[in-house]
């Protein structure tokens, strides 16, 4: 598994256009937002939400990006028969599966790494504070968000689906998550809608670290972290059962 | 060291294979020759686990594939018919990857890489991405994936698909440098020359079935078909023709030619021409059609094995 895991690497790490997509793009996010918002709001306050909600609403939609293009990637594999020789060599055809996640698991990771280090330089986001916090949150974010690449995947026949599928999903999910428009600004049934996307609970999990100033053993930030560990193993259980039922059927 | 009986697959109202079966001893290349559809891939899919056979069982190395589907694919190499590798990456990685997957020591794999990129004829250009290759460069990284294991038995699926006649070359001689050291091969096609040249024995699939199985000799005579030689002459007359027929039965006119069939021209041909003399006939062609694998799938099929 370690192999396929190093082998996506490499071929991620070859690809700038990728590179760029992945971790450039959200960055100019992150400063986009941050202006807009931040020529919005004039007091100390204003600015620290404005800043947190641009970087943890564009990372949270990016990540989600990011993987829905790592489960795509399954989807290649498949059309180009290269699933099929792996299938063909004794590594257990789960693996694939897995090493497919870890490897989701490791892009994200970096990808939030990044962006966050970016806020703290540029934009002198106190990371140094609340680091046993944030490296949780970014873990847990991770986690729930690398199944859902592959769950995408195993509902689609092609990768060029997926990229359709993807967009919509993501951008539905985003705007209802409040990756886009803060979720505090929206009104109470948006509020409560909102509970049922990933970039929500991603969301007001970097608000408790930043904002809120919450400690990393309160319980509400606790709760944050429960619901995306919960999320991320039902999806990746859900893309365990559609990996066998969907992209291993070669016929 | 392949058992493969009964096999049967069908995919929704397509019966693909109708009871396919062959055994290959040990160090064998064994063909598969048959026209497109016949079922070859669908044969090498079954045998080589990927999809499951709706009847029938096949053995390999002495494992049950059913039982025993490990063992079974750590035996086997598996050239597929589409060009599977990962474009972005060099050669060299590609074939670290595909190595690795069998779990070859590092250093041994590594030696193994660069022997056979020797042998392929790509050392100069390994570490660069697959996508700067050419279609033969990318058949010849695609079939060294498939042996870095060392495996007792590959399956071949139309290795030679769409190259050119240097990488074609190439890949010849693997295959039988390969047969050589005593691998046993199952080789697809729909070329006949190339059965013709690397298989000890061939197996003839058409609609799902084996119609035909032997050696090259084994078919020539098993079909007691006939080579025909055709002779074209400038003054053939109704006599002359009389005269020949009176001689030799075996045999009919087309307008100035005369097609003589014969178990054993190679024999009959110095009579034939002998008897011509004879009786005053001027020679102007000679054109010999001995049996070659397409004249016999044409007789027992009566199509041709490619369209032209
Ligand atoms: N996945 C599938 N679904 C439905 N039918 C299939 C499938 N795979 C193969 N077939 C059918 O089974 C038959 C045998 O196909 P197969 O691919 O084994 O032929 P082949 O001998 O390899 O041909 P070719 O020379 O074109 O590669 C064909 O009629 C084909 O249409
Ligand atoms: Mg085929």
């Amino acid at each position: 598994m370690i192999k396929l895991v190093k082998k996506d690497l490499k071929l991620f790490f070859s690809d700038r256009q990728g590179i760029m997509l992945t971790f450039a793009l959200p960055i100019i996010f992150i400063t986009l937002f941050a202006f807009i918002f931040g020529k919005t709001n004039n007091s100390e306050e204003g600015k620290l939400v404005s800043l947190v909600h641009s970087v943890a609403g564009t990372s949270v939609m990016m990540l989600l990006f990011s993987v829905a293009g790592i489960g795509g990637s399954l989807l290649d594999e498949k059309q180009d028969g290269m699933l099929k020789k792996l299938l063909c060599s004794p590594i257990p055809p789960n693996h694939i599966l897995f090493g497919k996640l870890v490897f989701a698991n490791i892009i994200s990771i970096i990808q939030l790494s990044i962006m966050f280090v970016y806020a703290w330089l540029v934009f002198g986001l106190d990371i140094m504070h609340h680091l046993p916090s944030l490296v949780l949150m970014i873990f847990t974010i991770a986690f729930a968000c690398s199944g859902f690449g592959v769950v995408l995947a195993s509902f689609a026949k092609t990768r060029q689906q997926v990229q359709g599928f993807s967009t919509i999903i993501v951008m539905i999910m985003s705007a209802i998550g409040g990756s886009m428009v803060p979720i505090f600004v929206m009104p109470e049934i948006m509020q409560k809608m909102a509970v049922f996307s990933v970039n929500y609970w991603g969301i007001q999990g970097i608000y408790d670290i930043f904002w809120k100033l919450l400690p990393l053993t309160d319980i509400t930030f606790l709760s944050r972290v429960f619901v995306l560990i919960g999320i991320g193993t039902l999806l990746n259980f859900i893309a365990l059962l559609m990996f066998k039922k969907n992209i291993l059927k070669i016929v | 060291m392949i058992n493969v009986s009964n096999l049967r697959k069908t995919f929704d109202t397509i019966e693909a294979l109708k009871g396919i079966s062959f055994n290959i001893p040990q160090g064998e290349c064994y063909g598969l020759l048959g026209p497109n559809g016949a079922g070859k891939t669908t044969t090498i899919s079954i045998m080589s686990t990927l999809i499951e056979p709706n009847e029938g069982k096949v053995s390999i190395a002495g494992y049950d594939l059913k039982k025993n589907p490990l063992e079974c694919k750590k035996n086997i190499g598996v050239v597929t018919q589409e060009i599977a590798l990962y474009n972005e990456l060099p050669a060299y990685d590609n074939l670290l990857f595909w190595g690795g997957l069998y779990n070859v020591p590092k250093l041994e794999l590594k030696a193994r890489i660069d022997e056979i990129v020797n042998l392929l004829g790509l050392t100069d250009r390994k570490n660069d991405k697959v996508k700067t290759y050419s279609g033969g460069m990318k058949r010849r990284v695609n079939i060294a994936s498939a042996l870095l294991h060392r495996p007792k038995v590959l399956f071949m699926d139309e290795p030679t698909v769409g190259i050119d006649p240097q990488s074609r070359n190439l890949i010849f001689e693997v295959v039988e440098k390969l047969h050589k050291e005593g691998m046993t091969i199952v080789y697809t096609s729909h070329y006949m020359e190339e059965a013709e040249r690397l298989c000890d024995r061939i197996g003839i699939i058409d609609n799902g079935e084996i119609i035909a199985q032997g050696t090259l000799d084994e078919l020539r005579t098993s079909g007691s078909m006939k080579e025909t030689v055709v002779i074209s002459f400038t003054n053939l007359t109704d006599e002359r023709y009389t005269a020949i027929v009176n001689d030799w039965n075996d045999l009919q006119r087309f307008d100035d030619a005369i097609h003589f069939y014969s178990m054993n021209i190679q024999g009959d041909l110095s009579k034939i021409i002998l008897k011509c003399n004879e009786v005053g006939l001027d020679i102007i062609h000679i054109d010999i059609r001995k049996i070659n694998l397409e004249t016999i799938f044409l007789s027992l099929t009566g199509k041709q094995l490619r369209d032209k």
